[in-house]
């Protein structure tokens, strides 16, 4: 009978899930200990008592303590049981217990931080058994109480784990912390407790500390060296920087850089005037250890000198200087820096135009602009290229102006360029939610979700979680996803992500807003500046830049038609597929054929139509392709459609040797997306890919997928 | 003690370099400190401690090191200190790697040793950097750092009573894509963060307790099973569990959330500033990894626990008010919101690393540190509170229900359940 009703227990207790564990009684896992249930059994019930058990485990418990199977298991449960019993019986047990057993005992009471343990722990350091005397010493540190460490200064060079627990003592008692550690420091205790204690000895001490600090620091003794170096970084105080300073001088090289360290870890302004001077001269690694150090204090009297020495002629310390002034703390620094534009040397007005980029200081962007018309080659330059890097909107009417003023035209039209992408990239347009649908799409449940999502676009948010907190779960047990159909100045968008993912709404507009000023610009410029502004009106984009563009391809001016042509070709939206489209059949010039036709087959899967179509228009110039390097652009292109179609037209190239390599690649790339929906095209298609050879990591990943569909069992 | 056959057992510093700079019969050049290598005297030496096919990975990027000697390990396998020696003698060209059995007996007999690689399986990684560390060795442990926020203390603890250099093995921060997204993060070019994003492995947060079917218990030299199972609950041998069946067991691993969360979650917490501290709030998530789980930390910046959407393992993203930026293994270069925020790429991380000093590569930072003795970038402080953050997350889905963990105190708000599982009794003689 007594076996029966372990038997149900056990099946009760511990054949379910564990989180489902949480839920078992204190009386349930008892009786699992008083039956005779197996071992693992018997450890899991101790196990969870270690959760749950109240003072009535204790005695259970502690009856296991010298189980030498159970031992462990009983300190297990024991040992997170609130309550002055547990400490009662584990000290009871440590007169009945030895070996491993007792080792164990004596750790608990440790944890436990059991004071009244103090004196049968003290007994135990003189025991025989030398893991026994080591347990009680560091158990006693633990304890920390005055009797406690009586014992242990009475034991320390006889029992080796004794300094280990004064060490500890001594942390919990500062008054007696100095005693503690110098006794330890002078004790027969091996060399690294020796060092321990003579950290522990200094910091405890204090500022009068120091001269043990300067002692050790100077000391041939790599060990000691190294208790001053890190003692160096905790000891508080300026006077203990200054001492430091003061004997840097002192140092060979070698050790001069690593107390540099110590004084930039610090933190501490008063290391400033000696860390200059050190800076300003002297081995170059050790001038870069005092930029660094400098560069740590962030001491804003710092910054002209760096700036200085960014500007000197030795090329590593100018680029420490230079990083020094990038990553400088704080905003107060920019002042400093914006200041070096007005300086009559070129090389720093460079410099602060580079510090300018790399700091971000959108700030000095008039200065900026002022510098980009520089009398000094390099300076120009220098001001186009941080124009490029920060410069809006607001700033293109100056810099257009400048690009039909400065001979500098093709940095003012990288300048413009750079603004045009950007603008066109961050400038959002109106965005409206047309409909978002969350739940085991596309065929399981699901729920219409667009209100709330148009509420929370509305509140300002762009990144969805596609999660149960942010829609209630419409498909309980099921991967769901989530996806919005929205447009953006008219121009519709779709996006889809799983479960627990962020969906970013792409608000970026196909219409840019800086076409304007390009186009007013255009219409006056000439020469050089005229062609520059059609490239950037391709850059810009947009219909009434695109119309421009388009109009100049039938410019009589031989150089503006190229210019535009050229700029067509390239263009970056799908507005533009028509005149490639007519471009590729009709152009005169062959090589514009080609252009074009590259062109086309580029923006064709950008374009907003089902993914179908796009693959229907691929093979449309596939078949019109005269080459096969415009023939593997369509591979490629194809390989970014993700459709089963798509797969299908890939497929098919795998036999010609001249296309099979891009077929192959792009076969693979809409596998990897394909395979859990369409896992019969896909096995067929791998199949081929294997067979026709090629690239290793391409086969690699297409016997992955093969495998993946064959471990699912829907592949052949 | 028993002592088994470690050819540098009971050896000072000097007559160990002075047995290696003898014994061979072919030493290779820079052994001896020719071709402007560091000399034996002056370099650091190196044991490993459980050292498998990670460790193995971690030991390619310590030989590389000029500066090191790597020369002894010790390992509770017999297969797995015979692997290792054959790597490290074959590099040196030398036999002078010895092999120990006995973490105990090799901490105590070898004195020579200045650092020690630690790369056991999770179970092992607290309780032996504490060891080592009281016997004066600087330590690189693998992550996870600690299995419980017990020995997480226990390490930050020990690191400063010893003055010791301690490295956590989260490589990636001190890997260029990650460095540059932290950068972007605390150069203020994301805007406001409002969410970070933290990439969990695949398998589940809630562990196996079973035993595997026990099998006879091998020779102790052959596999030393007391050893293996260090400071865990007792169970019988199972080949099952040293060939990598330890992970998902409760008492070995620290769950899917441990497995990259010890990576991502420092990564998250080093890019917010957030080194010094854990997540407050954990919402409980109904499903079996913790996939989808929100952390908050005190400055309201929320942290969610993510196992799909990323290429490559440890990904993590940031997100702000101006931007985002999301990084993973598989990612030739960080992933933008906008590719202006990545212009200055290569500028990007070379201020971080003119800036702080550091290398990067992690196990030159540890070694430089243990020179300078400068906290690394993995260090103890930052290691315990990142992954206490693992462990309030795994106790919150080991409990079913949300958690408020207070930092300070270093304990859950009203629930003595969870604080009960701070910590769990080391089995005898270990200790921490």
């Amino acid at each position: 009978m007594k076996h029966l009703f372990s038997c149900l227990l056990l099946a009760a207790v511990t054949s379910v899930a564990p989180l489902a564990r949480a839920q078992t009684s204190e009386a349930d896992l008892l009786a699992v200990l008083k039956s005779d249930a197996p071992q693992e059994r018997k450890a899991d019930a101790c196990r969870d008592l270690a959760r749950v058990g109240t003072q009535a485990s204790v005695a259970p418990l502690a009856a296991l303590l010298g189980d030498e199977k159970l031992a462990h298991m009983a300190r297990y449960g024991l040992e997170t049981i609130p309550g002055s019993a547990v400490d009662g019986a584990l000290r009871a047990a440590l007169g009945q217990l030895k070996g491993r057993q007792l080792v164990g005992v004596i750790n608990s009471l440790g944890v436990r931080r059991d004071a009244q343990a103090v004196a049968p722990l003290a007994q135990l350091l003189g025991a025989a058994d030398a893991d026994v005397a080591a347990a009680a010493a560091m158990t006693l540190g633990k304890l920390g109480t005055p009797p406690a460490v009586a014992a242990l200064r009475q034991a320390l060079g006889k029992v080796p784990a004794a300094a280990d627990g004064l060490l500890r003592c001594a942390e919990a008692a500062p008054e007696q912390a100095v005693a503690l550690y110098d006794a330890v420091r002078t004790a027969p205790v091996p060399r690294h407790v020796q060092m321990a204690a003579t950290r522990g000895a200094i910091l405890a001490r204090g500022a009068a500390g120091l001269p043990l600090l300067i002692e050790s620091l100077k000391s041939a003794d790599v060990a000691l060296f190294r208790v001053a170096l890190r003692v160096g970084r905790e000891l508080p105080g300026a006077e203990v920087t200054q001492a430091l300073a003061a004997e840097l001088g002192k140092f060979p090289a070698d050790k001069q850089n690593l107390v540099i360290d110590v004084l930039g870890d610090r933190r501490d302004a008063a290391a400033a005037p000696v860390l200059l001077a050190i800076a300003g001269s002297g081995a170059a690694d050790v001038r870069i250890s005092a930029i660094r150090a400098l560069t740590q204090l962030g001491h804003s009297a710092a910054v002209p000198v760096l700036a200085e020495l960014a500007g000197g002629t030795d090329v590593e310390v100018a680029k420490a200087a230079l990083s020094g002034l990038a990553g400088f703390p704080g905003q107060e620094v920019n002042a400093a820096i914006v200041a070096l534009l007005g300086k009559p040397d070129a090389k720093l007005r460079c410099i602060g135009l580079e510090l300018i980029g790399r700091r971000r200081i959108t700030g000095a962007l008039a200065e900026v602009l002022r510098l980009a018309n520089d009398a000094d080659a390099q300076v120009c330059a220098a001001g186009f290229k941080v124009l490029g890097e920060l410069a809006g909107a607001n700033e293109i009417p100056a810099l257009l102006v400048l690009l039909q003023k400065s001979p500098a035209t093709q940095s003012a039209e990288d300048a413009l360029a750079a603004v045009c992408v950007r603008q066109a990239l961050s400038v959002p347009g109106a965005l409206v939610i047309q409909k978002a649908v969350y739940g085991a799409l596309p065929d399981g449940p699901a729920a219409d979700v667009t209100a709330l999502v148009a509420e929370l676009v509305k509140s300002g948010r762009l990144a969805i979680d596609a999660s149960n907190r942010t829609f209630k779960d419409p498909a309980g047990g099921h991967t769901k996803q989530l996806r919005v159909d929205y447009t953006v100045n008219g121009v519709a968008k779709s996006a889809m992500v799983r479960e627990n993912q962020s969906l970013q709404l792409d608000t970026s507009s196909a219409v840019s807003p800086n076409a304007g000023p390009l186009l007013a610009a255009y219409a006056q410029a000439q020469g050089a500046p005229k062609l520059a502004l059609l490239r950037l009106l391709r850059s810009a984009g947009g219909a009434q830049a695109l119309a421009v563009v388009r109009d100049a391809t039938g410019s009589a001016n031989a150089e503006v038609k190229e210019a535009a042509l050229r700029a067509l070709c390239d263009w970056s939206t799908a507005e533009a597929l028509p005149d490639l489209e007519q471009l590729a059949q009709s152009a005169p010039d062959a090589k514009f054929k080609i252009l074009a036709l590259r062109g086309y087959i580029r923006l064709l899967p950008l374009q907003n139509i089902p993914a179908a179509a796009k693959v229907t228009a691929l093979q449309q110039a596939f078949r019109a392709a005269g080459r096969d390097e415009e023939r593997r652009l369509v591979l490629a292109s194809l390989g970014t459609v993700l459709a089963p179609e798509a797969l299908v037209a890939v497929g098919a190239c795998l036999d010609s040797p001249n296309l099979k390599a891009e077929a192959a690649l792009a076969a693979v790339a809409l596998a990897e997306n394909l395979v859990k929906t369409h896992p019969a095209q896909v096995a067929e298609v791998m199949q081929k890919v294997v067979k026709s050879g090629g690239n290793a990591d391409v086969l690699k990943r297409a016997r992955k997928i093969s495998g993946q569909i064959k471990k699912a069992g829907q592949g052949k | 003690m028993k002592q088994p056959g470690g050819a540098g057992a009971g050896m000072s510093r000097r007559t160990f370099l002075a047995a290696a700079a003898v014994a061979p019969l072919i030493v290779k050049a820079g052994v001896l400190g020719r071709g402007g290598e560091t000399p034996p005297s002056e370099r650091i030496l190196v044991g490993g401690i459980g050292i498998g096919r990670r460790g193995q990975h971690d030991l390619g990027w310590m030989l590389a090191e000029k500066d090191i000697q790597f020369v002894a390990i010790c390992d509770a396998r017999r297969e797995r200190r015979e692997a290792v020696k054959q790597i490290v003698d074959g590099y040196y060209g030398n036999t002078g790697c010895a092999m120990h059995r006995d973490i105990r007996e090799f901490l105590a007999t070898r004195t020579d040793l200045d650092a020690v690689l630690i790369a056991t399986g999770d179970r092992w990684h607290a309780t032996a950097s504490v060891m080592a560390m009281r016997a004066g060795k600087d330590v690189y442990s693998e992550k996870p750092s600690a299995m419980t926020i017990a020995e997480g203390q226990a390490v930050v603890a020990t690191a400063q009573r010893f003055g010791r250099v301690y490295q956590t093995g989260t490589q990636r921060l001190s890997e260029a894509n990650f460095v540059a997204g932290n950068e972007l993060l605390r150069l203020g070019r994301l805007g406001q963060i409002h969410t970070v994003r933290a990439h969990i492995s695949g398998g589940n947060a809630v562990m196996n307790k079973a035993w595997a079917p026990g099998e006879p218990e091998p020779a102790r030299d052959e596999v030393d099973w007391d050893e293996w199972l260090g400071p865990c609950p007792w169970r019988p041998y199972s080949s099952q569990y040293i060939k990598g069946g330890w992970r998902n067991q409760y008492d070995f691993h620290t769950s899917c959330i441990g497995e990259w969360g010890a990576h991502t979650f420092a990564q998250c917490q080093v890019a917010l500033g957030l080194g010094d501290t854990s997540a407050v709030a954990y919402e409980y998530v109904n499903n079996a990894s913790g996939d989808g789980m929100v952390t908050r930390f005190a400055n309201g910046v929320k942290m969610v626990l993510q196992q799909g959407g990323w290429h490559g393992s440890c990904g993590v993203r940031f997100e702000g008010s101006e931007g985002w930026v999301a990084c993973a293994d598989g990612y030739s270069r960080p992933e933008v919101s906008n590719p202006a925020l990545l212009a200055d790429y290569a500028k990007l991380v070379q201020d971080y690393a003119a800036r702080t000093g550091r290398a990067l590569n992690h196990v030159r930072n540890f070694f430089d540190c243990v020179k300078s003795r400068q906290l690394t970038v993995a260090n103890p402080v930052m290691m315990h509170r990142s992954m206490s953050t693992v462990h309030a997350a795994n106790i919150a889905m080991w409990l079913q229900r949300n958690m408020t963990y207070d930092p300070t105190k270093e304990e859950f708000v009203n629930d003595p359940e969870a604080n009960r599982l701070r910590s769990r009794a080391a089995r005898e003689p270990w200790q921490i």
